[in-house]
């Protein structure tokens, strides 16, 4: 049992053992800012740790800022890095060596391997609202005929078609979503290795998707993204955001089979 | 000119390329994410509290069904639809006048007052309707009634 000032192993994730100190120093631990994130080296291979109180529960805004800080810092240095789930502690860094590292040396290895020049960029596409409201509006007759019906009466009045309205209107956009997501995919995808999207987090949400990029590739992608915001522009606001450490790829990276199936949707 | 036609004179960056550390953003990115590694090597995983933020909203749900309907209903086509995509077909069916273009941030909680609304452009020469009055006027969780009694 550990007594409640005992210290644990904060891993945030493994990179190869031919990382310098340097690479990760000064970077923001998890669960206690003060401690240093420094690397635990076994054959070849190095886990980013740090020390974090075992009494204190993790999970505050912070911890999880620090925790992606860490990866995507090492991340822009130069993949690969294979990031773990957040919230990965384990007992003490005789267990990163002893444990953690010898025993997932392989998977470890194949999954450096795989990413080897290889980052995650992550596309976040959202509609301005009122150029796609207009675009419903023009689209749709009914909608226009809705907001006639709607126009003058009093806010107590009118709740069925204004159920009817907003429902209108969501179920166009839904449909926006689905070509316009096509397109994304369509300039973006052929730069990438693989793709995953994730359903968008809000209703004027178009796409949040990710794209597995070679290095290589990235300055390219890059362009085609920028082209995307330009044809986009005033309809919908793309971000890009990356280079990442591939959270989205690494569980298939490191598994074994054949390569390429990871989340290719 | 509209913002719209001022940012187009910026030289060509129209991709948003700034790094977040907006909570929402992180969470998206790396929560449930990752390699998950094995059992018995780990000390803790659970007992770790986090703060949950529900980041997904739900999207069909009556409530954002009123909140689209207020937006739309708020538009001002007749003005901004010669701007953007130029809808001659529509445009005398649409035209309704009072136009005011502040319907930015319609969806996320309207800003602007009532009065603003109704006072603010002066660039428009034509006095809002009545009708227009009452459809700005429906801003959400507003219960101003004072325009309506003018």
């Amino acid at each position: 049992m550990m007594a409640e000032d005992a210290r644990a192993c904060y891993v945030y994730g493994v990179v190869t053992g031919d990382r310098t100190d340097e690479a990760v120093k000064d970077l923001p631990a998890v669960g206690d800012p003060e401690a240093p994130v420094t690397l635990v080296r076994h054959r070849g291979q190095a886990a980013v740790v740090s020390e974090v109180p075992v009494g204190k529960p993790l999970g505050t805004p912070e911890d999880l800022r620090s925790h992606a800080k860490v990866l995507d810092s090492l991340a822009e240095q130069g993949p690969p890095v294979l990031p773990f789930r957040f919230g990965t502690v384990v007992r003490d860094t005789a267990a990163v060596t002893d444990e953690l590292l010898a025993e997932g040396h392989d998977d470890f290895a194949r999954g450096l391997d795989r990413l080897r020049g290889r980052s995650q960029l992550t596309v976040r596409a959202r509609y301005e609202q009122d150029a796609v409201l207009r675009e419903v509006v023009t689209e749709q007759p009914e909608a226009r005929r809705l907001r006639e019906e709607l126009r003058g009466l009093p806010e107590e009045e009118g709740y069925e078609q204004r159920i009817q309205l907003g429902r209108l209107v969501l179920d166009t956009i839904d449909a926006k979503r689905s070509v316009d997501a096509l397109e994304l995919d369509r300039r973006l995808g052929p730069y990438a290795l693989a793709s995953v999207s994730q359903e968008a987090a809000s209703a004027e949400g178009l796409a949040n998707a990710s794209f597995l990029v070679e290095d290589a590739k990235r300055q390219a992608f890059e362009e085609a993204a920028e082209e995307l915001a330009e044809h986009w522009h005033g309809r919908v606001r793309l971000r890009l955001i990356g280079p990442l450490a591939p959270y989205d790829f690494v569980a298939d990276a490191t598994i074994e089979g054949p390569e390429g199936k990871e989340g290719d949707e | 000119m509209s913002a719209v036609t001022v940012a187009r004179q910026q030289q060509s960056q129209y991709l948003d390329r700034a790094s977040s550390s907006a909570l929402v953003d992180v969470v998206d990115l790396i929560l449930d994410k990752g390699l998950v590694i094995d059992v018995y090597v780990r000390v803790s995983l659970v007992g770790i509290e986090l703060v949950t933020i529900d980041a997904r909203i739900v999207v069909a749900s009556v409530d954002t069904y009123l909140r689209f309907a207020e937006a739309t209903n708020r538009l001002d086509l007749a003005r901004s639809g010669t701007e953007t995509h130029g809808l001659p077909g529509l445009m005398d069916d649409l035209r309704e006048g009072g136009g005011k273009k502040k319907t930015k941030g319609a969806l996320e909680g309207v800003k602007e007052s009532v009065s603003d609304l109704l006072h603010d452009d002066d660039d428009e020469d034509r006095e809002p309707e009545p009708e227009e009055r009452e459809r700005h006027r429906r801003t959400r969780g507003s219960t101003s009634h004072r325009e309506r009694e003018r």
